[in-house]
């Protein structure tokens, strides 16, 4: 102690600083380097595989969706299942069955989402699921709502319930189209706000997966929570719901809060005219 | 003698530590924002990659926004820049291009590819501007979100409050004409408007990246380049520094005390009842969003001014260094302004953390930093001349200094390479990087120097922008 306080005293410390701050930098800047042309590196093997693996995947997804063959008949290939045990190429095989899911009615979706079970991917999804990260999560409920995994509705409902917004709209999102309206009624219980990101990812969400059922919606325009009620009526809107409007003059008429009751009437309006 | 020599010393021993401690305190200050943006940048982009922005393409509840672009003397790139506005995807838009004064052709290239005829459209101006020439609208049904005011010269901050008049939508966005946006841009720009309760979101800013050499097809960025002169070179590192290193830190802290011009979204409510755009300041984008934050924390109400990492917005650098130093000392005078309209924030507690931390900083670090090195170039040149100069010492801390400037910029570099990595060709990495190696020695000494032309316009009284010449994108 009395060594620093004399190096400190006698003005050495400056030098000796200024000279570590120098090392520190210079070899900072050096791992910081390594660590970019690492990375480059890793993206650009990265790449090089996902190319190598598309090619594989689109001939093996082609075989299942017109040739039906099946995942038994798959797992035959020795080259597939060294494949297959990488997460790297499950990684890349989701993403494609995914894009193809998409893309894809009828028979054909119903192929893919076979495969997705049968070639045990869905464990991954459920797997997703219990990770720690939010960000993994999302991939999870992401996936299995794509393949329409009802079985998952339950698990998936309990994050639409959380704090973490990303989460909750990726979730909500997902029940939405794995169980219509099922997947919005407990917002009428709802603690907290429900921001315009979310009501508008709500909305986006029934339009894109064109949920016909509208049963349930009009709950929405009792909760306690202005915010979900606002919800309620931009969905009536925006889905054109001419036969909730019984609901929509009731709020109308009889809302104390002066905000909702002005949307109301215009909704009213919009919608009459 | 021995009196003299003591003092002497003791003066000696001060300046080093003043020096030092400022050093220190500045670099350190830049790598606690670099800590904080990373992290939040780490934030953004995971919660990025599960955003579906087609949400707000389809809905009728998406942000209804009006774009305002005041051009002067743009004639060179107007026609493709308009363009680019009006093929963004959005729906709840219009464009509004204000023509300033233009003493070139820029009205009647507006006039003549868009199908301009004028239009007898009403409007109750809330901010005086100069006065207007004309309104026009386009025939074509194809350019129907167009509307383009001509008007007499007043500056950018008038053109500016001209839209600000004529937008018809809650939310205005104002670009400079001249930008390349992202496609995606106003997808982007207009979400956080609708992300907070309870507090108003005044304004939202996005980052601004360099497009001198990048390719640009039908008014859209297609190809990323890094340009082979060395000042727009450097002047890429920089941006990636400022706004991924700096900005997105201090919208963390939500201390944002600027948007830039370049590319800005606002509350128009917040920015008409805030005065709007000032005339007296050539630092206008700065000065607004203080103003704006001013008032709403004068009036108590809730807010955020919010932050995009995304690169959205390109723009054209200077790359002569005529252009340069004319660029850099209006930032200067602009941030001289800004500082000196609002001096009654600078560690003022009733402005919170804009009062005590970001305002001082920009003090501190923008403001004086120029002239604090200016002074220490004239002591240590003074040192040389009388042979008081500690050579070892000041090696050393040259040394220091330029190591972290160089380190710095690797971080940048960094950060870019594991965010948006807009820069995959190697070559153009080595470029970067070879930058940053250079730039201390040549780049830094010009800011400096624009810096301390800035200051002796503003005791000068000099006012305007002055000319800036663009040079044009390379089309495909």
């Amino acid at each position: 102690m009395e060594e620093i306080w004399e190096i400190y005293k006698g003005g050495k410390w400056v030098v000796s600083f200024l000279t570590f701050s120098i090392y520190f930098f210079v070899a900072a800047s050096f791992t910081l380097y390594l660590y970019i042309v690492a990375s480059r590196n890793k993206k650009i093997n990265r790449e090089r595989l996902r190319i190598e693996y598309n090619t594989e995947i689109e001939k093996l997804l082609a075989s299942v969706i017109f040739e039906n063959v099946s995942f038994a008949a798959i797992k035959e290939n020795k080259n597939f299942l060294v494949l297959f045990d990488t997460s790297f190429f499950r990684e890349v095989l989701t993403e494609s069955l995914i894009n193809l899911h998409k893309n894809y009615e009828g028979i054909y979706a119903e192929k893919l989402e076979q495969f997705y079970k049968e070639s045990g991917l869905i464990k991954d999804s459920f797997k997703k699921l219990k990770s720690l990260k939010w960000e993994v999560k999302c991939k999870g409920i992401t996936e299995l709502a794509e393949f329409n995994i009802k079985e998952a509705f339950d698990k998936i409902i309990l994050y639409s319930k959380g704090r973490n917004k990303t989460l909750k709209i990726t979730a909500i999102n997902a029940c939405i189209k794995l169980g219509g309206t099922r997947g919005i009624v407990h917002l009428v219980e709802h603690p907290d706000p429900i921001d315009d990101w979310t009501q508008l990812n709500i909305i986006g969400a029934f339009k894109k997966h064109d949920i016909g059922d509208t049963k349930g919606i009009e709950l929405l325009l009792e909760s306690q929570n202005t915010t979900v009620v606002t919800l309620g009526l931009k969905l009536i809107k925006e889905l054109k719901l001419t036969q909730k409007l019984p609901y929509v003059v009731q709020l109308a008429t009889k809302a104390t809060n002066t905000t909702i009751k002005y949307e109301a009437q215009s909704i009213l309006q919009a919608l009459t005219v | 003698m021995t009196f003299l020599s003591d003092e002497l010393i003791w003066f000696l021993d001060l300046y080093i530590l003043l020096i030092l401690g400022y050093a220190i305190l500045i670099m350190s200050s830049y790598l606690v924002l670099a800590y904080l943006s990373t992290k939040e940048l780490r934030g953004y982009l995971k919660k990025n990659s599960f955003v579906d922005y087609e949400v707000l393409l389809t809905s009728e509840f998406a942000p209804k926004l009006s774009l305002i672009a005041p051009a002067y003397n743009e004639g060179m790139t107007i026609e493709e820049n308009v363009k680019s506005l009006l093929s963004l995807n959005y729906n709840n838009y219009q464009a509004i291009v204000v023509n300033d004064g233009s003493k070139d052709n820029s009205m009647e290239i507006l006039i003549k590819t868009y199908d301009l005829v004028l239009s007898e459209r009403e409007f109750h101006p809330q901010i005086e501007t100069k006065k207007i020439k004309g309104i026009y609208v386009s025939r074509n049904a194809a350019y129907k979100k167009l509307i383009v005011v001509d008007k007499e010269n007043g500056g950018k901050a008038d053109a500016l409050n001209v839209g600000l008049n004529i937008a018809e939508n809650p939310f205005v966005v104002c670009i400079d004409v001249d930008c390349i946006l992202d496609k995606d841009s106003l997808l982007k720009l207009a979400k956080p408007f609708l992300e907070s309760h309870g507090k108003r979101i005044i304004a939202t800013g996005g980052v601004v990246r360099i497009a001198n050499q990048c390719i640009i097809k039908n008014g859209r960025l297609v190809e990323v380049n890094i340009p082979d002169r060395m000042l727009p070179r450097i002047q890429v590192l920089e941006y990636l520094r400022a706004f991924l290193l700096g900005r997105m830190a201090w919208g963390r802290l939500d201390g944002l005390l600027l948007i830039s011009g370049a590319f800005g979204a606002f509350d128009k409510e917040i920015a008409i009842l805030a005065g709007g755009y000032s005339t007296k300041t050539v630092g206008e984008d700065m000065e607004l969003i203080v103003r704006m934050r001013r008032y709403m924390l004068e009036n108590k109400l809730p807010y955020a001014v919010s932050y995009i990492p995304d690169p959205l917005c390109w723009t054209e650098a200077p790359e002569e260094f005529k252009i340069f130093k004319k660029q850099r000392s209006r930032w200067m005078r602009g941030t001289i302004e800004t500082l000196s309209f609002h001096k009654k924030m600078f560690m003022n507690p009733k402005y919170k953390l804009l009062g005590m931390l970001s305002v001082p900083y920009w003090t501190l670090f923008e403001f004086l930093a120029p002239g604090i090195e200016f002074i220490g170039l004239v002591i240590t040149a003074l040192f040389i001349i009388f042979g008081l100069l500690h050579w070892h010492f000041f090696i050393l801390l040259l040394l220091f200094v330029y190591t972290f400037a160089v380190f710095f910029s690797v971080i940048a570099l960094f950060s870019e390479e594991n965010t948006y990595h807009k820069y995959p060709k190697q070559a153009d990495f080595f470029k970067l990087l070879m930058a940053a190696f250079i730039e201390p020695f040549y780049f830094h000494p010009l800011t400096v120097y624009a810096a301390l032309v800035g200051y002796k316009e503003k005791i000068m009284g000099t006012k305007g922008w002055g000319e800036m010449t663009r040079k044009g994108f390379t089309k495909k």
